[in-house]
């Protein structure tokens, strides 16, 4: 009787063990989960983006090729002309 | 300002007031090199007649390039390299050059321009660079225009486009024939000499609505009719305007 009372407490340990061992990997899981789906840039979230030059960004730097000059009224003899080549 | 060199260059009458007008012709000629359509062994001319599909570039080639692609998306293909509205199919990427071949390129509406802007970028004086009458300064220089009159250029470029002296050679993309407009010449002030060249280019090709395409972008824009009317837009008429000295 006191050698069955020792193995079923045995198997009580092993059965509270495993329990304990099963909830602790189930809880690790779950926070790599959550925390990947968080943090991991590979992790779709939302709609993608392009990776490009917001358009904004691109339109400024285009607009710089044609901008105004500055002129003012002419004060001498001109040395030089603009005309059609 | 340093002296007055005339001379001829890319096929035009060409002025330089430079200290040094010696590196300016070095510059300009460099130029005419790459770019000239008229020279057979011009890299132009050897991409043109190559049948690859791909192939690689020179610098200079490549900046000219990039720099006619960015203006004909920024024109919605008014001046467009391929004069045919067919530079979506040009792809540059670094130094290495894609298109169909027998697609040919001109570069014409961008180079003359940018080599007066990388000629002036050498002198180290007040002076300018004018070639065929597209003009970059450094230091405010006076300039006779169209039909008559003058300006004074404090800074960047002044560049006149139209029909005036060689009748229609102008390319209009979107039709591939020669364009037609109310104006005979359009000249308009950039901050440099291709934004100048570009801007005078697009007022003459959208006609009627080229003094307000250039006034939405805030250049000045002085537009003459075959017959000889001058329209100023709100921009370059606000820019002259003489302001009447305090008493």
């Amino acid at each position: 009787m006191k050698e069955n009372s020792r193995i079923q407490g045995a198997r009580r340990r092993a059965r509270a063990a495993k329990a304990g061992v099963g909830a602790l990997a189930a809880v690790v899981f779950g926070v790599a989960f959550v925390g990947a789906k968080i943090h991991a840039p590979g992790h779709t979230k939302g709609k993608a983006t392009p990776l490009g030059a917001p358009a904004s960004f691109e339109h400024k730097v285009r607009q710089s090729v044609v901008q105004g000059g500055q002129i003012a009224p002419a004060v001498q003899p001109p040395p030089v002309a603009s005309s059609t080549s | 300002m340093s002296t007055v060199h005339r001379f001829r260059t890319m096929g035009c009458d060409a002025a330089v007031a430079a200290d040094d007008p010696a590196t300016v012709v070095e510059v300009l000629e460099r130029w005419e090199e790459t770019f000239s359509l008229f020279r057979p062994e011009s890299e132009l001319s050897r991409v043109n007649r190559s049948r690859a599909h791909v192939l690689a570039v020179s610098p200079l080639f490549a900046q000219a390039l990039e720099v006619a692609l960015g203006v004909a998306a920024e024109t919605d293909g008014l001046v467009d390299p391929t004069l045919c509205g067919r530079s979506p199919e040009v792809v540059l990427s670094e130094r290495v050059l894609s298109r169909p071949p027998g697609l040919a390129l001109d570069l014409n509406g961008v180079v003359k321009a940018l080599a007066v802007d990388a000629a002036a970028a050498t002198l180290e004086q007040p002076g300018f660079v004018s070639v065929g009458g597209d003009l970059a300064v450094r230091g405010p220089v006076d300039v006779a225009l169209p039909a008559g009159g003058a300006i004074r250029v404090v800074e960047g470029g002044l560049a006149t486009s139209g029909t005036a002296s060689r009748g229609a050679h102008l390319v209009d993309p979107r039709t591939g024939r020669s364009a037609e407009s109310r104006w005979e010449q359009v000249t308009a002030s950039g901050a440099t000499c291709l934004g100048a060249d570009v801007a005078a280019k697009v007022g003459f090709l959208l006609g009627e609505r080229g003094p307000e395409w250039l006034d939405e972008r805030g250049i000045p824009g002085r537009f003459v009719s075959a017959g000889g009317e001058i329209v100023e837009n709100d921009a370059w008429a606000t820019a002259t305007r003489a302001v009447p000295a305090c008493t």
